[in-house]
């Protein structure tokens, strides 16, 4: 199974192969757990969204296309929308601390991923701080806080018409200096070769 | 056509309004070039996803993940679909956009409408060089005098309606028919646009229908439709 790229390993997970989604679950249960303890600061509720997350992996594996992108993408899509619908759900108030100090990093994750986390996290910082502030801004705040698009207006105090190109303007350039950094998300997200 | 380009960054971050989120949904189901848009969109996304500090998730989560992947052992239960028990849950199952309250309204003549899913099903005969992609995003159908409903390949939809609150004591549902069976697939109280995750999947040649219905919704639908669609 180590030899399969995410796609087979996605194949596999929709033909019931529950091996395979225990591997998957391995691979990025723990960036999905660390992405929904950001958003939702609290880690219970951040196990739901993980648990809520994998069952729709396992309901729809079976119809994901290769054409939609990485199944590590979908995985942390879904993760991310999962997280900010229940901080909304919750009325979660965005900038509680965190209920406890966070544990060290699993000293057991599944092997590959380990170096390249962490250099993909340090060039991610880079390129989000590359960024000009109103830019980083409207994105952190979208996609960390959960704000939607008329509550950045507010909060902001620009009309909402300026939140959408701002975000639609930010979004394009962090692209842009990922790929200065030599980082293709679209290709990049995979630690198994296809 | 009308691309969404700039609506598409707030899509992926899902920060939108559910009227843009409406537009983009049924926008998206259409449109192979704003697909390709979006995935682009998310893959940068989810590189902010691994900027985070990471946790160690606690080993319990992972029991309990991996036992969605287990058979489950039971008593025989009823033939799926399931329908709902007749005691709603006190939160509609909405993704989002809780409900707004409303003060009473009368609502116009009661707006039932069925509607087949064409588009889906003249896209599940596809030939060779149709455009597969149409399949993965599922289709976006027009349920008239309501909204639209987008449906995607594995039944997962979704019903954006734009109606006015329903009248005191009353409830607007969702109904699933497939053949001559109703299913439900969800209540809401209406006022703006509302974004309802049925409850029920959709099938090929599955129709999807609005009724009105009293507090708490019906098990089966008690108004005769007014409107109704021809199936393919």
């Amino acid at each position: 199974m180590e030899h399969l790229s995410d796609h087979g390993l996605l194949a596999l997970v929709g033909r019931g192969d529950r091996e395979a989604f225990a591997r998957l679950y391995d691979m990025y249960g723990g960036a999905a757990y660390s992405l929904a303890v950001r958003i939702v600061r609290d880690r219970e509720l951040a196990s739901d969204v993980v648990q809520n997350t994998f069952l729709a992996i396992w309901t729809q594996a079976r119809t994901f296309d290769s054409s939609r992108g990485q199944p590590s993408t979908w995985i942390l899509t879904m993760t991310h929308h999962k997280a900010v619908d229940m901080v909304r759900r919750e009325e979660r108030r965005r900038a509680e601390p965190l209920d406890d100090a966070p544990a060290a990093a699993d000293p057991e994750p599944a092997v590959e991923h380990q170096a390249w986390l962490g250099v993909a996290r340090e060039q991610i910082a880079a390129a989000l701080a590359r960024l000009p502030d109103p830019h980083r801004e409207v994105i952190e705040l979208a996609y960390f806080a959960g704000y939607t698009q008329s509550e950045l207006a507010e909060r902001l105090a620009v009309p909402i018409g300026t939140v959408k190109s701002r975000t639609f303007a930010a979004m394009n350039a962090l692209r842009e200096a990922l790929a200065a950094l030599g980082m293709r998300p679209e290709d990049e997200w995979n630690t198994s070769t296809s | 056509m009308e691309h969404v380009d700039e609506l598409i960054a707030g899509h992926a971050l899902r920060a939108l309004s559910s009227e843009d989120e409406e537009r983009v949904v049924v926008h998206l189901a259409e449109c192979e070039r704003c697909r390709r848009r979006l995935r682009e969109t998310e893959a940068v996304a989810a590189s902010l996803a691994y900027s985070v500090p990471q946790v160690a998730p606690p080993p319990e989560l992972r029991s309990r993940v991996l036992a969605i992947a287990e058979p489950v052992v039971s008593a025989p239960v009823a033939e799926a679909p399931v329908a709902e028990a007749p005691s709603r849950p006190a939160r509609p199952r909405t993704r989002r956009g809780w409900w707004p309250r409303f003060s009473l309204v009368a609502v116009p003549a009661m707006a039932i409408a069925l509607v087949a899913l064409l588009a889906w099903n003249v896209s599940l005969r596809n030939d060779i060089s149709s455009n597969r992609d149409d399949l993965a995003s599922g289709a976006a159908v027009a349920l008239p005098g309501v909204g639209n409903v987008v449906a995607q390949t594995d039944g997962n939809a979704t019903l954006f309606a734009h109606l006015q609150p329903a009248p005191a004591g009353k409830t607007y549902e969702a109904w699933v028919i497939r053949g001559s069976v109703a299913l439900p697939a969800g209540v809401f109280e209406g006022g703006g646009t509302v974004e309802l995750q049925l409850t029920q999947t959709a099938k090929p040649g599955d129709k999807i229908a609005v009724t009105v219905e009293p507090a708490g919704g019906s098990q089966k639908p008690t108004t005769t439709p007014i409107a109704t669609s021809q199936g393919v």
